[in-house]
């Protein structure tokens, strides 16, 4: 300790040594011009003349010798806005100041210099400043130990020292370990009267290679304060296979707070390695009075392949059905579910029905994949009728390319959908459909007022070769949409029997159209001379 | 009685809101709010903010949202019109320039009775293209205002008075120990940090909102970015963390920081008054300190920490939640 006051009176007296060493910052100092617009509207236009930052340093380091709380506050706070090692200095100096007040002002301005990357690394200085997690004074304690991170990599670094020993210079390193005073300080602040430093201390304790005994963890599972409690349970992986832990987790999983019995699951899961406690706790818990705590813990233990009764089952899916939307807890379950294997394709099926359109798309997809349903129209077919864009989507997704010689009765109401992805779907179903419903639906595709319909339809009906199809196809070539003539322009290219001369005769008689020009250069790919 | 009179006004609303397709969210149970995002590839800066502000919402109030917010690209997409409120987080959006269908869109909602909510509307020049941050001014951003010379060119955004009803719609007055959920003798906020928000940063709750009037009916409000405190994670802890700006002040700091080294510039932001501050803010840091009108000057100081950011969460949430049931009731 000595030789730490003796170092801080070094660096505050001997201004003329640190002037040159942070002479690099000193030419900051600028003239600013500033109008000072009083409250009669007079502009008083005189440049104030602004100090240099070795000078404005110097002057806060004098303010904070004076015997006035109030300047010596105020010194404290401008010394935030400078972040150089003088700076620095006089502030762990003064967090000794008898007035909490201006220890408060040095610490916020010292976190600020910290929140910069300006962290001190000098281990007695960080030692100096860490202490202060043994303050009088709330504020302090709170401002020390939310600055833990960035004072780790001072406060642990090793180092080397000399000592003589009978005569003879030894070399010896010195580990990086924590001063035993300040060991005590950590483990008294486990257990502040002030719930911000124990929470603090408890999510940086590990950092600091302090260990939490069990005794400890156990009093802060027992804490009232729901922050400490979470950041405790957040913590229990070394203590975990403690039966007394696990006590405590199992008294905390009825906890009257909701987030915390939430937690216990998450915690439960985790540590189900450490002790087959864990899991009875997450079988209790299937039993939970709020349905999300019972589905969170129900969908955790199907993961781990255990089976869940068929009530709890029930539970979970009147819980999503009640849901408001797609919250980050409930897409865990919704996605958890398959984990329930064939319980779980009942409930994403009565879940496609649900006012949420997040919860309706997955439940169709996963309902889809689970039961095969895309072998059953009947299935699939009333997704397709789903008023959101998204839903469908997921559902034609599912089906597309699976479905195979659909009939009059399921394609017509596909056909007639008042939704164009739908029938474009239609259209494309066309290409495997049974040829008695190609025939009697294709030509209402023909007409639909949509052009990707009609040139899916287009390809669908050439592909087929559905009587009459060379006509739909010249007939098409005619149509003002490019993207039909290029559809019908594809047909017809397709069969050199009698759709290449269609489509000759075409480019003969309109040898100016848009498509003509692509239809020759095709034509002369093929071999056909024109 | 509170609960029957929200219900009571919560039905009326849907039923005679001129917003078209109206029945449908009345077939689904809850309200959707549609959120505008323009690049759908686009970084979120809060994704977790309104799904966690609605979840809020349901349990706190008798009103009932879709946690699930509806996506829009543009403004010309025909499920705006089915859904009475949008909000867009501006700072989400590559800019605030639309095509004439989508301002003509924008208007046509707001005078069938839509509401907008337009979130980091109010952004201070000196932020410069630094999105975290929440700071006070009384004037729209320069984007927004040059959007609505065009969507309604008549018209002009005016700041919300404190004792505006949006401020108080719902919660009423800033967060207690009880509403933080800690005990009744841990300190809320530091001491310093406790009075300028009390009295200047957020009194009785209120903060910096611009509106704009459509018909009569306060239409579109502009505000700092508020979403930044809504966001929960999956236990109901509060994300991400949010520190404090405060403005303090010393013994001789009129002085001292009038002399104090600066090498930065000087941005000036309309006060509640009308009258300027003078920001001082040196190139890629946080402003240094502040003149105010009459020639007083204070310091920026900056607070971080677990007590800070829930003292922040609860107050962004609480707001988030009145304006959300303003624009229900209104």
């Amino acid at each position: 300790m000595k030789m730490f006051k003796l170092l801080i009176f070094f660096f505050l007296f001997s201004p003329v040594l640190f002037c040159e060493e942070s002479t690099p910052l000193i030419n900051k100092s600028t003239e600013a011009d500033i109008s000072i617009e009083g409250v009669d509207g007079n502009i008083s236009s005189a440049p104030v003349k602004r100090s240099s930052e070795s000078e404005t340093i110097h002057r806060a380091g004098e303010d904070l010798r004076s015997l006035e709380v109030g300047k010596r506050v105020g010194a404290a706070k401008l010394l935030g806005k400078y972040r150089t090692t003088q700076a620095s200095l006089l502030l762990i100096g003064s967090l000794d100041d008898e007035s909490p007040l201006v220890r408060r002002a040095a610490m916020v301005s010292l976190a600020e210099h910290a929140s910069y990357g300006f962290v001190v690394y000098d281990k007695p200085l960080v030692e100096k400043v860490y202490s202060k997690l043994g303050d009088s004074d709330v504020e302090v304690r709170r401002e020390v130990s939310t600055m833990i991170p960035r004072l780790i990599s001072g406060m642990m670094r090793s180092g080397m020292e000399i000592v003589e020993i009978n005569g003879r210079k030894v070399y010896r390193s010195i580990p990086s370990t924590m001063r035993p005073d300040l060991i005590k300080i950590t483990q008294d602040a486990f257990l502040d009267e002030d719930s911000i430093v124990r929470q603090n201390i408890l999510k940086y304790h590990s950092y600091l290679r302090v260990p939490l005994t069990v005794s400890t963890m156990e009093k802060l599972l027992m804490d009232d304060d729901i922050g400490v409690l979470l950041t405790a349970l957040n913590r229990i992986a070394v203590n975990a296979s403690n039966p007394r832990i696990v006590d405590k987790v199992e008294k905390l999983s009825k906890h009257a707070e909701k987030g915390v019995r939430l937690k216990v699951v998450s915690v439960a899961r985790d540590a189900n390695r450490y002790h087959p406690g864990y899991r009875s706790i997450l079988r209790d818990m299937t039993k939970d009075s709020d349905p999300e705590v019972l589905s969170m813990a129900a969908v955790e233990l199907a993961r781990f392949g255990e089976r869940v009764p068929a009530s709890v089952v029930e539970q979970i899916k009147n819980f999503l059905l009640e849901v408001d939307g797609l919250s980050t807890q409930v897409t865990t379950i919704l996605y958890a579910i398959s984990a329930l294997g064939v319980d779980g394709v009942e409930v994403y099926r009565a879940l496609t029905e649900h006012s949420s359109s997040k919860i309706r798309s997955v439940s169709w997809q996963r309902y889809l994949s689970l039961s095969e349903g895309w072998k059953k129209s009947s299935v699939w077919l009333p997704g397709v009728e789903d008023r959101d864009k998204k839903v469908r989507e997921s559902v034609l997704n599912s089906v597309r390319g699976r479905t195979n010689s659909l009939g009059v009765e399921e394609l017509s109401p596909l056909v007639d959908s008042q939704f164009s992805d739908v029938r474009i779907f239609a259209a494309q179903c066309l290409l495997n459909a049974k040829m008695d419903a190609v025939g009697a639906l294709g030509f209402n595709l023909l007409i639909d007022e949509d052009t990707i319909v009609r040139s899916s339809t287009i390809r669908a009906l050439s592909s087929r070769k559905v009587p009459g199809w060379v006509k739909v196809m010249t007939r098409s070539l005619l149509d003002d949409d490019y993207v039909i003539q290029r559809a019908a322009m594809d047909g017809l290219l397709d069969d050199r029997k009698v759709g290449v001369p269609a489509l000759l005769e075409y480019i003969n008689k309109n040898p100016n159209s848009r498509i003509s020009n692509l239809a020759s250069i095709e034509l002369r790919k093929l071999g056909v001379q024109l | 009685m509170r609960v029957l009179f929200f219900l009571f006004i919560l039905l009326n609303f849907i039923q005679l809101r001129g917003v078209e397709k109206a029945g449908q969210q009345r077939d689904e149970g809850s309200v959707r709010i549609v959120q505008l995002l323009r690049q759908e590839n686009s970084v979120r800066r809060y994704p977790d903010a309104l799904p966690s502000l609605l979840k809020m919402l349901n349990e706190k109030s008798s009103a009932r949202f879709d946690t699930d917010p509806l996506f829009i690209n543009n403004l010309t997409d025909e499920r705006l019109f089915e859904n009475p409120i949008l909000y867009v987080n501006c700072d989400e959006q590559p800019n605030l320039e639309f095509p004439v269908e989508e301002r003509d869109a924008l208007r046509r909602y707001l005078e069938l009775g839509g509401f907008l909510y337009l979130d980091a509307g109010i952004k201070a020049s000196f932020l410069g293209a630094d999105l975290g941050h929440s700071y006070a001014a009384w004037e729209e951003r320069p984007e927004v205002r040059d959007l609505f010379a065009q969507v309604f060119p008549e018209k002009t955004f005016i700041p919300l008075s404190r004792d505006h009803d949006i401020f108080r719609t719902f919660f009423s007055g800033l967060p207690k120990n009880e509403d933080l959920k800690i005990q009744e003798n841990q300190k809320r906020l530091p001491e310093t940090v406790l009075t300028f928000v009390e009295r200047e940063k957020w009194p009785q709750a209120t903060y910096s909102f611009v509106g704009l009037k459509v018909k009569g009916r306060l239409a579109c409000v502009a505000s700092p970015i508020c979403a930044m405190g809504w966001g929960r994670d999956e236990f109901g802890a509060w994300i991400p963390p949010i520190s404090f700006r405060i403005r303090e002040s010393a013994e001789n700091f009129d002085k001292n920081l009038e002399i104090a080294s600066f090498s930065g510039d000087t941005y000036e932001v309309t006060r509640e008054d009308g009258l300027k501050d003078i920001i001082y803010s040196e190139s890629g840091q946080r402003p240094a300190w502040v003149q105010e009108p009459g020639g007083k000057w204070r310091i920026f100081k900056y607070y971080s920490g677990e007590e800070i950011s829930n003292y922040a969460h609860a107050f962004y949430s609480r707001l988030g939640m009145n304006v959300f049931l303003y624009a229900l009731l209104n």
